[in-house]
């Protein structure tokens, strides 16, 4: 299992969800991918992205304006 | 000389605004106040959040005594005092002292009625069981938290999706109880236009609370006296305590007694120095009626900003008779905070402005509320009605988990000042990058508008797509990125990339009406606009607020 982490910070609509979208198709299931964002709209995207894919969200918070989102590859 | 004598009933906000004001005008007055309740001077819109425990004690939410009106100003409060009966020509109330039912009477030179209103209660079946309950009154919040706090509230139904139902759904849920909301207009807000209501309401249900609309209640089924499920056109909801907030009606038995007239909505008629049809009479606050600055015409807006006026206005005309001061109406201002949601609106909606025959234009734009790169910036979304011929601003809602009450403010400055259009595109607001856009959300709001007017840009509104999609008229096109469309898109939406427009435009028909979406702020869909105009299309309609504001379906 490996880990992975994207720095999408600064990034706006729609650069955070397309880099997502690359990682995890190059990840194995179960690997863990984190990823930190700064675009508001971010939660939403990711919270439906993990329903149509399946991946689980670990978990995912806000500090600083900075989301945090973990995410499980299924 | 005789001391000028002022009688006021109810001791909330307006009363107690109306005999402060009056005594400051003129310390010799003599000023009774007599309510029927027992709780005075109270903080009536912080009642939901003395539930919900945001508010944590009593004591905060009442903000003064009677012991201090008498202390620091000598005006005298008596609280279980029911004024009876109004004689305008003898200048006298009749009053019970409820708890020893004594029976008074009081003369006066000027009489302040600010009565207030009442819950509606409708009558249901069983609405009489226990735990049945409408938030109006202080003990009314003291008697629901004491249950919450006791552990004896699993499930709530709260019936109504106004302010006060949603804040009190709200409150509930921040204590975990299970709650259904039951609204019958067919979507939560019943003020606000159907498009921004919807976002308020999906983002209630996200955060748990069941949301049934367009949905009646019919009565309640109870056990041993207390209530244990509501009965309603959707079915049946078990409930442990029920809220009635389906609205209020104002409190104007004494004054129809007194022969003091009433207006168009109920209320007592008021002119602008808040004088009622009786000489030396005045009411104010929830009881009196309002005028609507937009459109001239009566409205009633039983709010406590608009209460704490009207008071203040009567408090120095009942003094100053030779040079009274006047309010020529208000705009309807409100505000509403759900869950991480804000909501604001003013003037009118574009369903009262359609529903007066005006000729209107509308635009809905998102924006954030602090410069987009600046951390912590929060999206919010503008919606302008102004006139069409005349760019006269009608109304506005703004909705989203940014700042709304700063722009609402702008906007309801300039309404009140008469401002148009062309003058919210050049007003000098503040700007650093934690505070707002360079342009801020409303200029921005302003310019679209101006755009849409002076045909540079055509765009379609949510709920005109929606009705389109019903009978299937219209291509729609999406220009975000294929990942973009993955997680939400409007259904039968085809998906070009906005870098893949020039080259796939073909695949679109130039004369079936083709609608653009955008992602966040509607940039890509105005750039693809232009390019699709080059090309020669003729009919392109950009989305307004793109799918981060659609509020229908999407896959």
């Amino acid at each position: 299992m490996a880990e992975k982490f994207i720095n999408a910070r600064g990034l706006q609509c729609p650069g955070p969800i397309v880099e997502l979208f690359k990682v995890a198709k190059a990840a194995d299931s179960g690997d863990i991918i984190t990823i930190e964002v700064t675009d508001c709209g971010f939660s939403k995207d990711i919270n439906a992205w993990c329903k149509k894919t399946g991946n689980e969200l670990v978990s995912i918070n806000e500090i600083d304006g900075i989301i945090h989102a973990v995410i499980k590859k299924s | 000389m005789e001391k000028q004598r002022l009688v006021v009933i109810g001791a909330v906000a307006a009363g107690t605004k109306a005999a402060s004001k009056a005594m400051r005008e003129n310390p010799n007055l003599d000023v009774k106040i007599f309510t029927k309740e027992e709780h005075i001077s109270y903080a009536g819109c912080g009642l939901p959040y003395y539930i919900g425990g945001v508010i944590k004690e009593k004591n905060e939410l009442v903000v003064r005594t009677p012991e201090i009106f008498k202390r620091e100003q000598d005006i005298d409060i008596f609280i279980k005092h029911e004024v009876t009966k109004i004689d305008t020509n003898a200048k006298k109330v009749y009053v019970t002292n409820i708890d020893t039912q004594e029976q008074l009477e009081y003369g006066y030179d000027k009489l302040v009625m600010a009565t207030g209103a009442s819950p509606i209660k409708p009558p249901l079946e069983n609405i009489k069981l226990k735990n049945i309950f409408t938030l109006r009154s202080v003990a009314d919040a003291f008697e629901i938290r004491d249950l919450v706090d006791a552990g004896k509230v699993q499930k709530a139904v709260v019936v109504g999706g106004g302010f006060i139902g949603l804040e009190v759904a709200e409150n509930l849920r921040h204590r975990d109880v299970d709650v259904t909301l039951i609204e019958l207009a067919p979507h939560v807000l019943p003020p606000f236009d159907e498009e921004i209501a919807l976002l308020a309401q999906a983002h209630m249900q996200e955060k748990g609370v069941n949301i049934v609309t367009g949905e009646k209640v019919l009565g309640f089924e109870g056990k041993d006296e207390f209530v244990s499920k509501v009965k309603s056109t959707a079915g049946d909801f078990e409930a442990d305590i029920v809220v009635l907030s389906i609205g209020v009606r104002p409190n104007v038995k004494l004054a129809v007694d007194a022969d003091i007239e009433l207006g168009t909505t109920g209320a007592i008629k008021v002119d602008e120095y808040m004088q009622t049809s009786v000489k030396d009479v005045f009411a104010v606050g929830d009881c009196a009626e309002n005028i609507n600055l937009v459109t001239n015409q009566p409205a009633w807006y039983p709010m406590g900003s608009t209460s704490n006026k009207t008071g203040r206005i009567a408090g120095y005309n009942v003094v100053n008779s030779d040079k009274m001061d006047s309010l020529q109406g208000v705009l309807g201002t409100t505000i509403v905070k759900l869950f991480d949601m804000n909501a604001a609106k003013t003037g009118l909606s574009e369903r009262d402005a359609r529903r007066a025959g005006m000729n209107i234009e509308t635009i809905l734009v998102p924006a954030t509320d602090k410069a987009h790169y600046y951390p912590g910036n929060k999206a919010i979304i503008t919606k302008l009605i102004v006139e069409k011929a005349s760019h006269k601003i009608l109304g506005a809602e703004i909705i989203g988990s940014g700042v709304v009450d700063k722009p609402i403010d702008i906007i309801a400055t300039a309404m009140t000042l008469n401002a148009k259009l062309e003058d919210l595109t050049k007003l000098d607001l503040a700007y650093a990058p934690p505070f707002s856009m360079a342009m801020s959300s409303t200029i921005m709001a302003a310019n679209v508008m101006l755009n849409k007017l002076n045909n540079k840009i055509d765009t379609i509104t949510a709920t005109d797509l929606q009705d389109k999609l019903k009978y299937n008229q219209v291509n729609i096109v999406d220009v975000r990125e294929e990942e973009e469309c993955f997680i939400s898109s409007i259904p039968g939406s085809l998906n070009i990339p906005m870098n893949a427009l020039e080259r796939r435009s073909s695949e679109l028909h130039k004369d079936k009406e083709t609608v653009i979406l955008v992602c966040k702020v509607g940039k890509r869909a105005f750039l693809a606009y232009l390019k699709l105009k080059q090309q020669g299309f003729e009919n392109i309609k950009v989305l307004e607020g793109g799918i981060n504001a659609y509020p229908y379906r999407v896959e």
